[in-house]
């Protein structure tokens, strides 16, 4: 008469001792799986009853919450490092891959956290370049718009779901709770400052002497050539008669790319403000202006563009008056912590 | 000896800090500094570049330190390059609660390019975990995460306290106690530096004089070690490399036996010319150091601001290098094997690793320090990495 009693006793005590103590093993295990903290990963596993999977499970549900509750803690902080990020997924006339091949599609980054260690780190740069990636994917071409290169509201990026840049369907969260996991992981503020996009359909088949392409550089890149303290993303005009034949000249495509490649690093370089001067002194600040220090020239950059028009045969002499050539129509140069 | 703290902004490093000079200050060892005085971290100027970085002294029974705290990678480097503040160690901070976090690896990788070869941890706010299995977890990982960056994971030490505690002085056990644990650990794992005058004997060349009846005679101060009357000392620097017997040291027109580091000497020397000799030389202690033409050296770039360029370089950038007071024209290239080498820009404020090619040989080694001017103004300064062949 006593036995089943002591039996329904010592379930009874089974079942009000604390859950099972977590073994080292076992939060080591899940702390290489996660990055979480000690604390967490010990949580986690006396939570479900020190079973792995279950951890996991219980961590991406908890990740909401303390998430969230470190994001808030950490809010009032002052992020002044970072870097800023570039993602090109076409980039114009000629382009032989990405989405809307032929199209020009962008965007341009800024964002904060609140050391140069965490902006090192690889975690970071990963998150900054999916950002990047998602801004790019989601911006809206308009015909209509005075500018190509048109910010992207924060609130609208934050919410929308974030297209991995490297693997794009694995993706679960929105933009927003994937900086928030990561304020998690490295428990500093982290927080977008701004975002730019540009999108265009590519340039009609009536209009074929009509080109438009797009040049980046990011300068102090660490981890991915792509970020950096300063970058710069410029949209190029091009217009020949000849266009769509040298377009699809390998040698022509690599000059170009090339070219394209030493103005965005320009603009970076110097203190470039606008394309042109305003006024008919010479300004510094204006890219046309300035002297081409990327190339073994002391040639001003407007010059150099006239030149490598006509050695490319963009420009000739038999095309008659004004016919083409190469421009730079717009630029955006980001620099660290200088968002207006 | 000069050491820093590095680690996570919430894992209490400005708090330990504090707590040293607090434990330190009841036994006359230092100044108690707060918090607050600390973290502010000021702006100093270190050969005309910007550091934002705190300093706080302490001495122990043994030693004494100069404590570095700075807010950020590029302000250790900055510091590092200009000298202002050499960390010969470093007490890496990793909160209990938290364990190694994905930055600690930045921590460690910077401890390794400034140099740093030892290094101690201090893991805080262990009042916080009931479970001191957990704290065997955190230290497990440390020492694996040291040795994946070749620091000597087993047997650096690892000590566990609460700097709070210590700066409240509440639970003398993990306070106090353990702040006097860390330092005596800073003390007897950490190494001494060699000190100037141990070092072997070098003094550049400023000035040469033949005096008639005696010789020719090279001035200078001696930057290191120490010299007598008779010693044999080599030349070396500018196509020179020879040797000779220094037969006299002559201080304020007195004649000496002796010369040390810190000292502005004339140094008599034994059948040299004056034509053999010239500024930008070095005399050393045979065999101490080798002429170099190339060598590779972290750089960094003054901003306009601190009087530098206002305009990027590229490759094969050719400005006056002063090393000592060598003036040797230097082409600046990327290190071989750099991807796009002839693309590749350098900005005012940037932190560069480049290979220094010189059009003469100069005495130099790693750690020397040199500064890169341009029509009179400074635009860069750095420090020797590798040298890349004599």
């Amino acid at each position: 008469m006593f036995r089943p009693r002591h039996a329904a006793l010592n379930a009874l005590r089974h079942y009000s001792t604390p859950a099972e103590k977590p073994s080292l093993k076992l939060v080591a295990e899940l702390r290489k799986r996660t990055e979480v903290s000690i604390t967490k990963a010990r949580e986690a596993l006396s939570a479900s009853g020190n079973d792995v999977d279950a951890a996991l499970t219980w961590l991406e549900n908890d990740l909401a919450v303390s998430g969230a509750k470190k994001a808030a803690k950490v809010s009032d902080r002052t992020a002044g490092e970072g870097l800023i990020g570039v993602s090109v997924l076409s980039s114009g006339t000629g382009s032989q891959n990405g989405a809307g091949k032929g199209g020009v599609r962008a965007a341009i980054v800024e964002l904060n956290c609140e050391t140069d260690f965490v902006a090192r780190n690889e975690l970071f740069g990963k998150l900054l370049a999916d950002i990047a990636h998602t801004a790019a994917f989601i911006a809206d071409v308009d015909e209509q718009a005075t500018s190509y290169i048109r910010p992207i509201p924060l609130d609208l990026l934050l919410d929308a779901p974030l297209v991995s840049q490297t693997a794009p369907s694995q993706s679960q969260g929105t933009v927003g709770t994937a900086i928030r996991d990561t304020i998690a992981k490295v428990g500093e503020k982290i927080a977008l400052a701004r975002v730019a996009a540009v999108a265009t359909n590519p340039i009609p088949k009536t209009s074929q002497d009509l080109g438009l392409r797009l040049a980046t550089y990011a300068h102090g890149s660490v981890n991915l050539s792509s970020q950096g303290r300063i970058a710069s993303l410029a949209l190029i005009g091009l217009k020949s008669p000849r266009l769509t034949t040298l377009l699809t000249t390998d040698a022509f495509l690599k000059d170009l790319e090339k070219f394209e490649r030493s103005l965005a690093r320009q603009i970076v370089g110097f203190d470039t403000r606008s394309i042109r001067p305003a006024t008919d002194a010479p300004d510094e600040t204006a890219l046309y202006d300035q002297p081409f220090s990327m190339l073994p020239t002391d040639e001003k950059v407007r010059n150099v563009l006239t030149q490598w028009a006509r050695e490319k045969n963009l420009v000739s002499d038999e095309d008659g008056e004004d016919t083409g050539g190469l421009e730079v129509l717009e630029f955006a140069r980001w620099q660290l912590g200088k968002a207006t | 000896m000069n050491i820093g703290t590095i680690g996570h902004v919430d894992h209490g490093k400005t708090t330990l800090t504090a707590a040293i000079t607090k434990v330190l200050s009841t036994k006359g060892g230092a100044k108690f500094t707060d918090y607050a005085q600390i973290d502010k971290a000021p702006e100093e100027k270190a050969r005309g570049i910007t550091i934002n970085s705190a300093h706080v002294e302490y001495e122990t029974d043994n030693r004494h330190y100069g404590h570095i705290d700075c807010p950020g990678h590029a302000d250790y480097i900055k510091n590092m390059i200009t000298g202002a503040a050499q960390m010969d160690g470093a007490i890496i901070v990793v909160s209990a609660t938290d364990g190694q976090m994905p930055q600690t690896r930045e921590h460690l990788l910077l401890a390794r390019q400034v140099g740093i070869k030892k290094l101690v941890v201090f893991i805080n706010k262990v009042d916080q975990i009931s479970d001191p299995e957990m704290l065997e977890l955190v230290d497990m990982e440390m020492r694996d995460l040291l040795s994946t960056y070749n620091f000597d994971g087993d047997n650096t030490p690892i000590v566990m306290g609460s700097a709070l505690a210590a700066l409240n002085g509440a639970d003398p056990e993990r306070g106090e106690k353990k702040i006097e644990e860390l330092v005596k650990a800073c003390d007897e794992w950490l190494e001494l530096p060699p000190r100037d005058l141990e070092k072997p004997f070098l003094m550049p060349v400023e000035d040469v004089f033949s005096i008639s009846g005696r010789g020719t005679v090279a001035t200078g101060r001696v930057e290191r070690g120490t010299a007598l009357k008779g010693d044999d000392v080599e030349i070396v620097g500018l196509g020179a490399h020879f040797k000779t017997t220094l037969t006299g040291i002559e201080m304020f027109h007195k004649e000496l036996d002796r010369g040390e580091a810190g000292d502005n000497m004339g140094a008599l020397l034994r059948g040299v010319k004056r034509e053999q000799l010239r500024r930008g030389q070095v005399i050393i202690a045979p065999g101490s150091m080798k002429p170099v033409t190339k060598f590779q050296a972290q750089i960094y770039v003054l901003t306009k601001e601190e009087g530098g360029r206002y305009t990027p370089f590229m490759d094969n950038y050719r400005p006056q290098l002063f090393l000592r007071t060598a003036d040797i024209t230097v082409g600046l290239h990327w290190p071989e094997g750099t991807a796009d080498a002839a693309e590749k820009m350098v900005m005012p404020g940037d932190n560069v690793e480049l290979v220094c090619e010189l059009v003469h040989d100069v005495a130099a080694e790693v750690g020397s320090r040199f500064t890169l001017r341009e029509g009179g103004k400074t635009v860069g300064t750095g420090i020797v990495t590798k040298i890349l062949s004599s």
